[in-house]
C-alpha cells in the first residue's frame, strides 16, 4: 500500500522542483503584470498604495491614437521583416544546400551578425546611416547619387533592412539543417522520375521542411514583436510616431509617462496578441497534419 | 619650578587649543562616515569626482560614489527612494524629477539644515547662487507648484545645471563681415543665409528627433519669443500665436540645417557643430568644454559665444541637475554637510576649474576661472535671464512632452501643418491635465 503511494507520487516530486521555478520565474512576474494593469500606479508608489482602477487603462489604451498607431507600427515592422527574413534564408538555405569547400567557416560568417549584441548592431547602422559622414551616404554619393535620407523620411525601411541584415542568418542556419535532415529516398525517387530542380524544391523540399519553417517563423515574428534596442538607438522612435514599435512604447510609458499601470496593460495586450499567433501557427501545423494523415489513410486505403 | 610651570602652562594651553580648535571644526562628529551618493554619467559630474578627494582631505567624510547613466539614474532612484530605508545619503537628480520626488515626499526639505547653527555655514552666501537655476531646480511648493514663491521652499540645490547660450564660428562671421545675431529674427536669417555662403554648411545645428528632442528644441524657443506652454489656469496655450512662431523658427532652424537634421538627436546637433558642418549652435552651455578639446572637435579656437537671441524678452533654458537628500538617507547630517561644500564658493570655483558647470554668479565672474575658461563671463551673463519657467515641471510633463515632441517631429518631418499640429498637441494635453485634476478647482 505504502510502496504504492510513493510510486504514485515520485513523478509529482521528479516535477516539483521544475514546477516551483517556473512559478516563481513565470507565473508570479506574470500574475503581478496583469494585477497590476488594473491599478493607477506611479513607479514613486508602492503597490500596495494604488488605486484600483478597473479595466480604465485598458479602455484608455484602446482609445490612444499614438498606442494604435505604435500597434499599427508593430505589425507592419513584424510581418515584412518576417516575410523578407524568411524568403531570403530559404532561399540562402536551398542555394547553399550542396557540398562547397569552406562551408563551415562560410556558415558561422554568415551567422556573426546575429552574435553581435543588439545595441551595437543598433550604433553602426546608426553611424552608417548618418546623412553625411555614414558609410552608406558616402558611398552613394561617390557613385554620383543624391544621399538618401535614412533615419529621417526612410526611417520604418532602414530599421527593417537593419533587422533583415541582422536575422536573417537565423533562419538561413534553421532552414539549412532542415534541408540537411531531409529524406535523401525522396528526393533520389523525384530525381529518378525526372522531377526539376524547382519542381523538387517546391514539391518536396519545402513540404518537408514546414514543420521547421512555422517554427522559426514563429520564433521570428514573436522577436521581431518585441524587438527594442536596435530602434532604440537608432530613431528612438521617431520620426513622429513611425518607428515607435510596441516595446519601445511600454518602455516610454514606465520611464518617461511614469505610467507602470498602463504600461502594464500594453504589454498584456502584446502577450495576447503573441499568444493568439502562436495558437493559430499551431492549429494550421496541426490541421496540416491531419489532413496529411487523412490522405495517407486514404491512400492506403485504395491500396 | 618656574621652568616645569611654564611647560605645565604651555602643556595646557596646547591642549586647550587643540580643544577648541576640535570643537571649531564642524565635520568633526561626522569624520570617518562614509557616504553614498547617487550621480549620473555626465562631464559636470566627472568634474566633481576629480574634487571630491579634497572633501575627504579636508572633512575627513568618506564619499562612495555610484555613477550611472542619467536615464538609468532616474530608474534607480525611483526604486530607491520608495524603500523604507535607502542605500543614498545624497542624489543628484534631473530637474523633471523635481516633480516626482516632492509630490511623492522623498525629498528632504532643506530648510531644517539651514536653521542648524552646526551645519549651516554663515558664509555660504545663498544670495549669490543662480536665481534661475535655484527656483528651477531646487524650489517647490511656490507660484504653480513648482516655482518660487511666498509658499515655496528649498529641497535642493543646483548642481551641474545649464543654461541656453549660441555659439558661433567666429572664422566664418568675419570672412562674410556678418554681425553675431542678437535677435530671434536676426538669427532666423543668417540660420538659411550661411547655406548660401558657405555651400555645404547649414545654418544652426539643433536638436530636431522625434520626441524628448524636438519637445527641448521648440521650448528653446518658446520662451524668448514670447510663449508659455500653460496659462495660469493650466489651460495649455502652446497653440497660440507664440506657439506657431516657436514652432515655425524650429522648422526654419531645421530646414536650413546641416544634411539630416531632421533626425538629429543632442549628440547628433553637437557633432555637426565640432564637425565644422553649421556655423551656429544654439543649445546648453554643457558643450563648452568639449568646443576645444581637439581630439573631440574640429573647431577649436573659432568659436565664439553671445547670448541667447532675444525675440520678445530674453529667456534663456533652464535645466540640468540639483542635489537632494533623499527622505530614506541613512546619513543626512553629513550629507547636507557634503552638499553645502559642493556648493558652497569654495567649491563651485573648484568644480569649474575642474571643469564643470558652476552654479554661482561670483564663480562666472571670478579672474582665474575666466582666465582658464573665457566663456564662463559670457555665461554668466547669459545666466541673468535663465527663465525658470521655460517648461513646465509637472509629474504629468513627460506623456506631454512626448506627445509635443512625436507631433513636432511630424511638423518637421511630415509637413503636418503647424498650428493644426499644436492645435492637436493642446487638445491631448487638456485630456492629461484633466485626469491628472489640474481643473479640479475650475
Amino acid at each position: 500500500m505504502q510502496t504504492a503511494a510513493i510510486n504514485r507520487l515520485a513523478p509529482y516530486v521528479f516535477i516539483a522542483p521544475a514546477a516551483v521555478i517556473m512559478v516563481i520565474a513565470l507565473v508570479y512576474p506574470l500574475g503581478y503584470m496583469i494585477y497590476g494593469s488594473f491599478r493607477s500606479w506611479d513607479p514613486s508608489q508602492k503597490i500596495s498604495e494604488t488605486e484600483f482602477v478597473g479595466f480604465s487603462n485598458y479602455v484608455q489604451l484602446a482609445n490612444d491614437p499614438a498606442f494604435l498607431e505604435s500597434l499599427s507600427v508593430t505589425l507592419r515592422f513584424a510581418f515584412v521583416v518576417v516575410s523578407i527574413e524568411m524568403i531570403l534564408g530559404v532561399g540562402l538555405a536551398l542555394l547553399l544546400d550542396r557540398k562547397i569547400r569552406g562551408m563551415s567557416v562560410l556558415r558561422t560568417l554568415f551567422i556573426l551578425p546575429m552574435m553581435i549584441a543588439p545595441v551595437v548592431v543598433g550604433l553602426m547602422w546608426r553611424y552608417m546611416y548618418h546623412p553625411t559622414v555614414g558609410t552608406i551616404n558616402r558611398f552613394l554619393k561617390s557613385l554620383g547619387f543624391e544621399g538618401v535620407d535614412w533615419l529621417g523620411a526612410n526611417a520604418l525601411t532602414s530599421v527593417i533592412i537593419a533587422d533583415v541584415w541582422q536575422w536573417t542568418p537565423f533562419i538561413f542556419i534553421l532552414s539549412l539543417a532542415a534541408l540537411q535532415s531531409l529524406p535523401q529516398s525522396a528526393l533520389e525517387a523525384s530525381r529518378i522520375d525526372g522531377a526539376t530542380t524547382l519542381q523538387q524544391i517546391f514539391y518536396i523540399k519545402l513540404p518537408l521542411m514546414m514543420p521547421v519553417l512555422i517554427v522559426t517563423c514563429l520564433l521570428r515574428l514573436i522577436d521581431a514583436f518585441k524587438v527594442l534596442e536596435v530602434i532604440l538607438v537608432m530613431t528612438e522612435g521617431g520620426p513622429g510616431l513611425s518607428t515607435e514599435i510596441l516595446a519601445l512604447r511600454i518602455s516610454r510609458t514606465a520611464t518617461e509617462f511614469r505610467e507602470l499601470g498602463v504600461a502594464a496593460a500594453m504589454s498584456n495586450y502584446l502577450l495576447i496578441l503573441l499568444m493568439l499567433l502562436t495558437v493559430a501557427m499551431f492549429a494550421f501545423t496541426r490541421i496540416q497534419e491531419v489532413r496529411a494523415r487523412r490522405q495517407q489513410a486514404l491512400i492506403g486505403a485504395e491500396n | 619650578m618656574l621652568s616645569v610651570l611654564k611647560k605645565v602652562a604651555g602643556a595646557t594651553l596646547g591642549v586647550a587649543l587643540m580643544a577648541t580648535t576640535a570643537m571649531a571644526d564642524p565635520y568633526a562628529a561626522y569624520k570617518d562616515t562614509t557616504l553614498v551618493v547617487n550621480f549620473p554619467a555626465h562631464p559636470h559630474y566627472d568634474a566633481v569626482m576629480r574634487i571630491l578627494p579634497e572633501f575627504t582631505k579636508e572633512t575627513g567624510i568618506e564619499v562612495e560614489v555610484d555613477q550611472l547613466p542619467y536615464l538609468k539614474m532616474r530608474e534607480r532612484q525611483t526604486l530607491e527612494l520608495a524603500q523604507d530605508e535607502g542605500d543614498y545619503d545624497l542624489i543628484a537628480y534631473v530637474v523633471f524629477s523635481k516633480a516626482d520626488y516632492v509630490f511623492a515626499d522623498q525629498l528632504e526639505n532643506l530648510a531644517r539644515y539651514f536653521m542648524n547653527p552646526k551645519l549651516a555655514n554663515p558664509n555660504y552666501d545663498s544670495g549669490d547662487l543662480i536665481d534661475g537655476y535655484v527656483y528651477n531646480i531646487g524650489f517647490a511648493g511656490g507660484q504653480k507648484g513648482y516655482l518660487e514663491g511666498k509658499t515655496g521652499s528649498l529641497f535642493g540645490i543646483p548642481y551641474g545645471s545649464e543654461t541656453s547660450v549660441l555659439g558661433y564660428r567666429k572664422d566664418i562671421f568675419e570672412k562674410h563681415g556678418l554681425k553675431v545675431p542678437e535677435t530671434y529674427d536676426e538669427m532666423l536669417e543668417l540660420a538659411c543665409k550661411i547655406p548660401e555662403l558657405e555651400p555645404g554648411m547649414g545654418g544652426v545645428a539643433s536638436r530636431a528627433a522625434s520626441g524628448h528632442h524636438a519637445s527641448h528644441a521648440f521650448l528653446l524657443h518658446l520662451a524668448p519669443l514670447g510663449g508659455r506652454v500653460f496659462d495660469d489656469a493650466w489651460n495649455p496655450i502652446v497653440n497660440n500665436e507664440a506657439g506657431v512662431k516657436a514652432a515655425e523658427a524650429l522648422k526654419k532652424i531645421v530646414d536650413c540645417g546641416p544634411e539630416g537634421a531632421s533626425s538629429f538627436g543632442f549628440g547628433e546637433a553637437l557633432g555637426s557643430f565640432l564637425n565644422g558642418d553649421t556655423a551656429m549652435f544654439l543649445d546648453t552651455t554643457v558643450v563648452a568644454g568639449q568646443i576645444n578639446d581637439p581630439n573631440k572637435s574640429k573647431v577649436v579656437g573659432k568659436v565664439g559665444w553671445a547670448m541667447h537671441p532675444m525675440g520678445v524678452r530674453r529667456g534663456s533654458q533652464t535645466g540640468g541637475f540639483g542635489i537632494g537628500i533623499p527622505k530614506n538617507a541613512e546619513n543626512k547630517e553629513a550629507a547636507f554637510l557634503l552638499m553645502q561644500w559642493l556648493t558652497s564658493k569654495k567649491g563651485d570655483k573648484l568644480v569649474a576649474m575642474a571643469g564643470g558647470n558652476p552654479s554661482r554668479f561670483s564663480t562666472h565672474a571670478d579672474s582665474e576661472v575666466n582666465a582658464k575658461f573665457p566663456h564662463m563671463a559670457t555665461f554668466g551673463e547669459a545666466l541673468k535671464h535663465a527663465d525658470p519657467d521655460w517648461r513646465p515641471i509637472i509629474p504629468v510633463w513627460g506623456k506631454i512632452n512626448a506627445d509635443l515632441g512625436t507631433t513636432l517631429s511630424k511638423v518637421l518631418t511630415e509637413d503636418l501643418d503647424i498650428k493644426t499640429a499644436l492645435d492637436g498637441v493642446a487638445e491631448r494635453t487638456t485630456g492629461v491635465m484633466e485626469e491628472a485634476g489640474y481643473y479640479t478647482w475650475k
